[in-house]
């Protein structure tokens, strides 16, 4: 359609027609696409050729009208109620009569649990198929981290339960806290971003902590760059989202899943008391047992000292005790026994007789005995 | 050497100490190492000064 101006000397003038009819021809040259919002407003009347309605953005409240064609709108018997989630077909188009911008729908469909949870499903089942929920991936967490990073809400509870859990557990702790959009269409790259950031910073273990939600608050926790990064992290990851039965994709790709911010917290750093008294305890093992080595090898040297001292005497008990025997075996052998057994010496001039015929009669003999002895004459010899 | 690492050490010195099995030469070395590990661990609980951080105020004080 042809939009004609009237010419004010060198100004070109459009009447309100024209222009609707010349924006609305060029809104028409745009492509049709689909809108995701929620429906309010809903208005339709069995005297209206079109059924009015309007799309709300969940997450800033933008809002767009929209119309469709009623018999189109009833086929589809979607019973929409206020707040539904839909997904609308359609091209932008300008209500000329009124200069009003709106979406013709051509085709709607409702979004809602069940195509959330399917199309969850087939992410589930890819990434699961790449391998990323594996348990050969998931990695120890370091018993003392250097420092903890902390990807929150600016909701204080959970923020909170994580710290204090760290802070009463493990006093010395440092941590270096991320808050980021954790809820609506932009947490998921927000998330993504600040895990980034604490890497770059330098942290060794991360918690990825939200409170509970509803399931569409938790959504962006599952949404596959924010997976995808958490399994890709340099760092291990506990991942603390939502309550216990919630399992969004994040928790299965992180290396711990913790059911609440507050196990995440008492999970990344180790119980200061125990670790104290575990290591005053090696120390005390440490002195025990090095004193009962040195106590050992005391006594083996006391024992050695004692045999060292007792060496000489028994050596001259030795001797004495051999001696003795000598002694018994000298006395066995000398002629004093001999006498003792009723035997005598007869010496004569300081000679031995052992022979009659070495005297002669009437010569003088002495005569030994064992006890004493005495002078004699000979009276025969032969 | 980690924390971990030293306590390891430090725990499996114990066992041998109190088996009593070792030579009195090997065993003051070993109380000796002992020692130095309790005291590396000791002072990596000592050192750490526990700090809460934002990271937005973080990159703040980064800017010029």
């Amino acid at each position: 359609m042809k939009v004609e101006a009237t010419s004010y000397g060198d100004r070109k003038v459009y009447s309100v027609g024209g222009f609707n009819r010349g924006v609305s021809s060029w809104l028409q040259r745009l492509p049709t696409v689909w809108v995701e919002g929620e429906v309010t407003e809903l208005r339709r009347s069995d005297r209206w050729a079109s059924v009015f309605f309007t799309l709300k953005d969940p997450e800033d409240g933008s809002c767009l009208g929209v119309s469709m064609p009623r018999g189109q709108f009833d086929a589809l018997r979607l019973e929409l109620a206020d707040g539904d989630r839909v997904h609308c077909f359609g091209r932008p188009e300008l209500f000329e009569a009124r200069g009003e911008f709106r979406l013709r729908a051509l085709s709607l469909e409702r979004f809602g649990l069940g195509e959330h949870l399917a199309a969850l499903e087939r992410l589930k089942r890819k990434l699961a198929g790449e391998g990323l929920f594996a348990t050969e991936r998931k990695r120890p967490l370091p018993l003392i981290p250097a420092r903890v990073g902390l990807v929150t809400g600016n909701d204080a509870a959970a923020k909170r339960d994580v710290l204090t859990a760290i802070t009463t557990r493990f006093p010395p702790a440092s941590v270096l806290v991320a808050e980021t959009y954790v809820q609506g269409p932009r947490a998921a790259g927000a998330v993504v971003e600040a895990l980034r950031a604490l890497c770059r910073e330098g942290v060794d273990v991360v918690v990825v902590a939200r409170g509970g939600g509803s399931f569409e608050d938790l959504l962006p926790f599952s949404d596959e760059r924010l997976v995808r990064a958490i399994a890709e992290c340099p760092v291990p990851v506990v991942s603390a989202v939502g309550h216990e039965q919630d399992t969004p994709l994040c928790d299965l790709a992180a290396d711990v899943r913790a059911s609440t911010p507050s196990v995440a917290g008492r999970l990344v750093v180790p119980d200061l008391a125990q670790l104290l008294e575990r290591l005053d305890r090696s120390r005390a093992g440490l002195e025990r047992g090095t004193r009962r080595s040195l106590d050992r090898e005391r006594q083996r040297l006391d024992r050695a000292h004692d045999r060292l001292r007792r060496a000489p005497r028994l050596l001259v008990e030795r001797r004495r005790a051999t001696l003795e025997q000598s002694a018994g075996r000298l006395r066995a052998l000398s002629p004093r026994s001999t006498l003792e057994r009723g035997y005598a010496i007869v010496r004569a001039g300081g000679q031995i007789i052992r022979s009659g015929r070495a005297v002669d009669p009437g010569e003088r003999v002495e005569v030994e005995l064992a006890e004493g002895g005495f002078g004699a004459r000979v009276e025969e010899s032969g | 050497m980690t924390f971990e690492e030293a306590q390891r050490e430090l725990e499996d010195i114990v066992q041998r100490l109190e088996r009593g099995e070792a030579p009195l030469d090997e065993a003051l070395k070993l109380w000796e190492r002992g020692e130095e590990l309790y005291r590396f661990c000791k002072a990596r609980l000592d050192a750490a000064e526990g700090t809460i951080e934002e990271l937005a105020s973080r990159a703040e004080a980064a800017k010029p």
